[in-house]
């Protein structure tokens, strides 16, 4: 099954990435998950599409028609999940672009808040924050050189493989060690909550990925920044959209995916509200506006329902935040301004999206 | 005649199939189900052939979207709201059958007395229970029933061979029942490890991580690991600083990225008092979010003149719900997106039971006794009006 019929055509002209760069927001909440929309993102990204199917909007998106780079920023899922639900949702092997080149996973689970108790693992993540990004970097150097080669090899597979096999304590040093950037090519982790050190791994990541397909631009997904804030009182929401910001101004990304939580409790509605929900509010109202597009599932209104699995709402921000420049209005109409959807994920991983009373049957 | 083949091969297989695979609850995919028999306690999902480890808590296993069981790697929050301990109690079982099946159970901010009264394996096993593994039995054997007469006894032992639910005497079962008012006998090594809360100025989280991880590490590949946190962030146990939002969801993080590295091995269960901490607060839904399946227990006030009133009358009232069981996220199910088969009663209103045996997760429907209105009037406010009351049990 060609990957673009994995898109539902209600979903499609959403899913596709705008022609300017430009930054997009995808909020979810408890019971209503929006991974399985930005597996439909990365599927549309990593879609060799020719430019002449498709959308009005995917023609002409990128110039050789050859889809973007990806590189995927999670602290709240691990790898395996992305992996086996990309292949499942969307028929797009993450592996294989990884060993392409085109596919960066930066790891913000594993280690975060994890020490590693190996001693000398210890010692190594007792380094400064500043330094150590600094080492990793010549580090990585000369492993991307000789990378293209050995790619296709076994050794770039060995290590994602291990999880589903049964020793654990193999993928932890595989993946979590910081060494593991040489032989795991494409997989980065972090480290710590500090920005400098989430900006360093991710310009590194980017460097990694411009070096092997310098063609393409990338697609910035970031899942869950929002986690930081959330466990990092000396964080601001200023710091992280100034952050995002001076990423995206960056010539080799092109489109960042951000997702964020929004459910109602973690913004604050009563008085007085909690630090931690102020911060949360902050953030999701300043990417929202710095948005070019915002998609929020939540689950529905009136209570569970056994053929929707939940409420997609999609708002188009044509103004857009970087340039008030005239984009394309007439593209999608004025319908596609405002749209509200529903949805159902089924246990094999496809989506159905429908209109409100179309029924999801089947 | 063909009733008569198929019978014979019917009744061959099983036996030389079973001793390999004991634990398997269906016959399908024999590759996934390799790696299980290996390990007690530990059978793959129906749905997809993951790992399940049991709660303890039949019930429970059947509300978690169809992989009847809790799946390896993920983490239960159960809050409860009022003073009562109706979720301690299936932490206590969720805590024994790790016991019984040789796991590694670690409790933190317990005494070493929690452990000794854990909940005993109940002696008599339930008739009723295999009543109804009986009544399922029926079903699944048909056809052999109607060919051959003899096979009754012999049926019985396939069925607990193939199925595993039963009690037999050396195939694994998946889940035992326990008994509150009788007491596990630990085995002589220290089955629990009780991780304690340091008295510390910083993040107690810290610590515990570090004890939980360095045991991961230093034991087998092959042992499975159950975490058991009772009331999170009670002021009895922890220390103020620890419900700063920076302590304790570094901590949630933290053991999140634990449970994904030690995917096959370790799963957690944590009941959080919500009276202290109501759900509506950020610092709880960011709990919430970080935890793979979240229940919500709230407890009926209990009132000594109804339950005079009702007992007088029927037999009813040792199933009359105490509580009700709300399900806001499920493991696995709502991470692929909430969706697909397995999850059926999600929708419904749920209550517990508690007796002296078992947990109870069933439809809620109000029993229509006159002299409940009381009761009534407290569902309708918890069931929030979408109630449809039905007279439906769920006993599975």
């Amino acid at each position: 099954m060609p990957p673009s019929s994995r898109i539902p055509p209600l979903l499609q002209p959403h899913v596709c990435l705008p022609r300017d760069d430009s930054i997009l927001l995808l909020t979810s909440t408890l019971g209503a998950s929006a991974n399985w929309l930005i597996t439909r993102f990365l599927g549309d990204a990593l879609n060799l599409k020719s430019g002449a199917d498709g959308g009005s909007e995917g023609a002409g998106r990128i110039e050789d028609g050859e889809g973007c780079n990806v590189l995927l920023v999670s602290w709240m899922r691990e790898y395996e999940f992305w992996k086996q639900d990309c292949r499942k949702g969307v028929g797009v092997d993450l592996e294989r672009g990884r060993r392409e080149g085109r596919v960066v996973f930066v790891d913000g689970l594993s280690s975060l808040f994890l020490e590693e108790e190996n001693p000398e693992n210890n010692a190594r993540t007792a380094v400064p924050v500043e330094n150590a990004p600094a080492v990793r970097s010549v580090q990585s150097l000369p492993a991307r050189g000789p990378a293209p080669g050995r790619m296709g090899g076994l050794p770039a597979r060995g290590p994602p493989a291990a999880p589903t096999t049964t020793s654990p304590t193999t993928i932890r040093s595989g993946t979590t060690a910081p060494t593991s950037t040489s032989h795991n090519a494409g997989c980065y982790s972090l480290k710590s909550p500090n920005l400098a050190h989430l900006k360093t791994t991710i310009t590194t990541a980017l460097t990694h990925l411009t070096s092997a397909s310098p063609a393409r631009k990338t697609l910035l997904v970031i899942d869950n920044p929002d986690i930081l804030l959330a466990t990092n009182p000396a964080l601001t929401h200023t710091s992280i959209t100034s952050l995002l910001l001076s990423l995206h101004a960056r010539p080799d990304v092109a489109h960042m995916l951000i997702h964020l939580q929004a459910d109602t409790p973690l913004l604050g509605i009563h008085t007085p509200p909690q630090p931690l929900e102020v911060a949360q509010r902050n953030l999701l109202v300043k990417l929202a506006h710095m948005s070019r597009r915002v998609i929020g599932v939540r689950v529905l209104d009136t209570g569970v329902a056994r053929d929707v699995s939940g409420v997609l709402r999609v708002t188009e921000n044509d103004i857009g935040f970087a340039g008030l420049k005239a984009h394309g209005r007439g593209e999608d109409g004025g319908e596609g301004k405002r749209r509200e959807m529903l949805y159902k994920v089924n246990g094999d991983g496809s989506v159905k999206v429908f209109e409100r009373g179309a029924g999801g049957e089947g | 005649m063909a009733f008569r083949k198929r019978n014979t091969a019917l009744t061959r297989a099983p036996p030389s199939s079973s001793p390999t695979d004991p634990s398997s609850p269906t016959t399908n995919p024999p590759p996934t189900a390799e790696p299980a028999p290996s390990i007690p306690g530990v059978r793959p999902s129906p749905i997809d052939g993951r790992p399940t480890t049991s709660t303890g808590t039949f019930s429970l296993d059947s509300v978690l979207a169809g992989h009847a069981g809790l799946p390896l790697g993920t983490s239960m929050l159960i809050g409860e709201h009022g003073t009562t301990d109706y979720a301690g109690a299936l932490l206590r079982f969720y805590a024994a059958e790790g016991v019984v099946q040789g796991h590694k159970v670690h409790v933190v901010g317990m005494p070493e007395a929690w452990g000794r009264e854990l909940p005993g394996i109940a002696e008599d096993r339930g008739d009723k229970k295999r009543e109804e593994a009986k009544e399922r039995m029926k079903i699944a054997y048909r056809y052999e029933r109607l060919g051959q007469f003899g096979a009754e006894r012999e049926r019985g032992a396939l069925y607990i061979h193939a199925n595993g639910t039963d009690d037999g005497e050396k195939t694994a079962v998946f889940c035992h029942t326990f008994d509150l008012l009788r007491r596990l006998e630990l085995p002589v090594g220290s089955a629990v490890n009780y991780i304690p809360i340091p008295r510390t100025t910083s993040s107690p989280f810290a610590a515990i991580l570090q004890n939980l991880q360095r045991q991961l590490a230093s034991s087998p590949s092959d042992t499975i690991h159950r975490l058991v946190i009772p009331s999170l962030l009670s002021p009895a146990l922890y220390p103020p600083q620890s419900s700063h939002p920076s302590s304790l969801l570094q901590f949630l993080h933290g053991l999140r990225a634990l449970l994904r590295a030690y995917s096959t091995r370790l799963t957690a269960l944590i009941t959080l008092p919500l009276t202290l901490y109501p759900r509506n607060t950020g610092l709880v839904r960011w709990a919430e979010v970080l935890s793979d399946g979240v229940f919500e227990l709230s407890p009926f006030a209990h009132s000594h003149l109804e339950s005079l009133a009702t007992s007088a009358g029927a037999t009813k009232d040792e199933e009359k719900p105490q509580g009700m069981f709300a399900v806001h996220k499920l493991p696995i199910f709502h991470e692929k997106g909430g969706g697909g088969s397995g999850a059926e009663g999600l929708g419904e209103d749920m209550a517990f039971t508690v007796s002296r045996r078992k947990f109870i997760i069933a439809k809620f429907s109000l029993p229509p006794l006159e002299g409940d209105t009381e009761a009534q009037a407290e569902a309708g406010r918890d069931a929030s009006g979408s109630a449809m009351p039905r007279k439906q049990d769920l006993e599975f």
